[in-house]
């Protein structure tokens, strides 16, 4: 990077262990977590994110929502999907929604972080 | 019931019998009784005349006696009259009714000629009377005038208007002088009507006694056939077909029997195979309920099946995210280490926790494929779609899961499979729960530390179009014994002992290859091993080699 600034990041998923693991890994940005759709959005609603990265299966509001939500507040929001359902047609539809990557659960670090690292250039 | 009614109820060899024996009897009847009538008459005047004949006889033997009134004259005539047969009694009388003479017994009080009915009796030419006189006797009186021939001298004197000799030109008249009374007994010729009647009867009777014999000796051959049949009908009217009817006739009523027979024998047949169709009916039935059941079993395996993926699914989301979390941090502690700690620092402690880290990652790793494969099982398996499918990846796909199984068993698997495979138009998940069938199978008939081979190999000339992709599943095993190889696929059968296998699994093996459009056939020797061949057909489809799925490694 050779931005000063330190981009956020908003981490959504149910799972601690992910959320954990996420904070970890991106450790070297300013990761804010949340652990269901209803805070991603009511968090979206307080403030832009640089990127946000979501899961897609979670309780009460889903992933796609969350995308939804995040692209239509603000419409260059950089999403990535990360989710454990990788048919065709969960992938197609997250793209449709305006996410910019998807990845499939689990992931490995190295592709999470290349992933993370294209997308914060994209929105740079 | 009337008359009319009462007929009809009665038997057909009375209503023959009866009215021609009436009318024979009838017949007879009048007949006989015509021609005794004649008989009669004839002995009647038969009498008559030789009554007539021996009185005239007598009158004319007697003029002279009573001429001259000579009574022992008289007496003699009659004696010789009365010794004839038949004669009761002879009377000679003079003008003035005297009796002059006279032989049998007469009775006293009755007709005395007088002389008025002498005159009377002279004009008639027969005076002829039956009667029964009081002696009990019937007899037939007849008269005769004793006459002579007398010159006229006053024909008025005489008081003779016309006169027996009409003629004028005669000198002579008969005069009527007295009169002869002859009574002849009837009594021969009431005997002899008698007989004739006695005859005529008993002749009627033998008549009708044999016609009636005959007639029933005739008619029996109508009745007693029709008895025969009405016998034999009841009788298969309740069931019973071993009668035929026994009529020798040639006739009407033979040929009647004959086709009734033939009538019978048909009606047999008839029962016979209805009752093999009903039998037949039966059968079909049971081998309907086989079917449905098969097809319900077929069906209660592949719902199992589908809830199986549905669990399998979820947990293996389940699975997911926690192993994320493994996988995530070992590949984020390695990269760490390897960031912070340079090789040189690197002691031997450090170095073999790299080395576990290194192992968690692998395992993660390795249950990752696990949980992909086993959710692309389930999502397959679940729908019916078919797909391009990589067959020796879905073989190999297929040993991962039983890999485990098969280490436990220490049974060895050979693999050899054909690179240039084209790709099949299948169901995944269908054809896996069918290698998986086939190598369990192989597993329970193996004894441990032997091999299974599984080869797969593409044939262009097999099949219709494009060829067939042929995969082999070899065992070592017991095998299968022959009269068992065309049971094999059957539903429920199992040689198994109870509880170990339902004899389910091949059976919807079967249904699967054949939904594919494929066959699948069974090869084996007892105590040397079985091998499974699966052919399926390649469709028109282009081959390409680019069916590897993008999978997140």
């Amino acid at each position: 990077m050779t931005n000063t600034k330190v981009q956020s990041i908003l981490i959504v998923d149910d799972e601690e262990i992910i959320r954990d693991l996420l904070a970890e890994v991106l450790e070297d940005y300013d990761v804010n977590l949340a652990c269901d759709g209803q805070e991603a959005i009511d968090r979206l609603k307080k403030r832009k994110y640089d990127l946000v990265i979501t899961d897609l299966r979670m309780p009460n509001i889903s992933g796609e929502e969350v995308v939804r939500f995040a692209r239509e507040s603000y419409p260059d929001q950089q999403v990535i999907v990360i989710s454990a359902y990788s048919s065709l047609h969960t992938v197609s539809q997250s793209i449709t929604n305006g996410a910019c990557a998807f990845l499939s659960k689990p992931f490995s670090i190295k592709e999470l972080m290349q992933t993370v690292e294209d997308a914060l250039q994209g929105a740079a | 019931m009337s008359l009319f009614g009462r007929w009809f109820t009665m038997s057909l060899r009375m209503r023959f019998i009866l009215p021609i024996s009436g009318m024979l009897i009838v017949c007879m009847v009048l007949i006989g009784g015509y021609l005794v009538n004649r008989q009669a008459d004839s002995f009647m005047r038969e009498l008559e005349s030789s009554g007539e004949t021996m009185s005239k006889i007598l009158a004319i033997n007697a003029e002279s006696g009573v001429l001259f009134e000579s009574k022992y004259e008289l007496e003699d005539i009659l004696l010789a009259t009365g010794r004839f047969e038949g004669v009761e009694f002879a009377t000679i009388y003079n003008i003035e009714s005297n009796v002059l003479a006279q032989v049998g017994e007469r009775e006293k009080t009755s007709s005395t000629m007088d002389r008025k009915a002498l005159i009377e009796f002279a004009k008639t030419a027969k005076p002829i009377e039956y009667r029964t006189d009081n002696f009990g006797r019937e007899v037939l009186v007849i008269g005769a005038p004793i006459l002579t021939q007398k010159k006229i001298l006053n024909r008025e004197h005489l008081g003779i208007t016309g006169g027996l000799n009409n003629s004028m030109n005669h000198d002579y008249v008969s005069e009527v002088i007295g009169c002869v009374e002859l009574g002849l007994s009837l009594e021969t010729v009431n005997k002899s009507i008698m007989e004739a009647t006695t005859a005529t009867i008993v002749v009627t009777l033998l008549v009708v006694i044999s016609t009636f014999a005959l007639l029933t000796l005739i008619i029996s051959a109508v009745t007693k056939p029709v008895t025969e049949l009405v016998e034999v009908t009841n009788k298969i009217s309740h069931g019973d077909f071993s009668r035929k009817v026994d009529i020798q006739q040639r006739d009407e009523i033979g040929q009647l029997a004959s086709t009734f027979n033939k009538m019978i024998e048909s009606l047999k047949q008839s029962r016979d195979e209805i009752e093999e169709y009903n039998r037949n009916l039966e059968e079909k039935i049971i081998e309907r309920t086989h079917q449905l059941e098969e097809a319900q079993a077929q069906l209660i395996q592949s719902e199992k099946l589908s809830g199986i993926g549905q669990l399998a699914a979820g947990v293996a989301h389940e699975l997911n995210n926690p192993l994320g979390g493994i996988l995530g941090y070992a590949q984020f502690t390695l990269e760490k280490l390897a960031k912070n700690v340079p090789e040189k620092t690197t002691t031997k402690e450090i170095s073999s926790y790299i080395r576990y880290i290194s192992d968690i990652e692998t395992q993660a790793r390795r249950c990752k494929t696990i949980v992909q494969n086993l959710l692309r099982f389930s999502r397959s398996s679940q729908s019916i779609d078919f797909e391009e499918t990589d067959l020796n990846k879905a073989i190999e796909e297929t040993i991962s899961f039983v890999e485990h199984q098969l280490r436990l068993n220490q049974m060895t698997l050979e693999v050899n499979l054909d690179r240039q495979l084209p790709p099949v138009q299948a169901n995944v998940g269908q054809l896996q729960q069918v290698f998986t069938n086939l190598l369990i199978n192989a597993m329970h008939a193996s004894e441990p530390n032997t091999s299974i081979e599984i080869v797969s190999r593409y044939s262009p000339a097999l099949g219709e179009f494009g060829g067939a992709v042929e995969l082999q599943f070899t065992d070592h095993g017991c095998g299968i014994k022959e009269e068992n190889l065309k049971k094999i696929f059957e539903p429920f059968f199992t040689t198994k002992e109870i509880g170990k296998g339902t004899g389910l699994g091949l059976s919807v093996s079967y249904g699967i290859i054949k939904a594919h459009q494929g066959e699948i056939s069974v090869q084996s020797v007892p105590g040397q091993g079985t091998t499974f061949t699966i052919v399926l057909p390649v469709q028109n489809s282009p081959v390409t080699t680019d069916t590897d799925k993008k999978t997140n490694e």
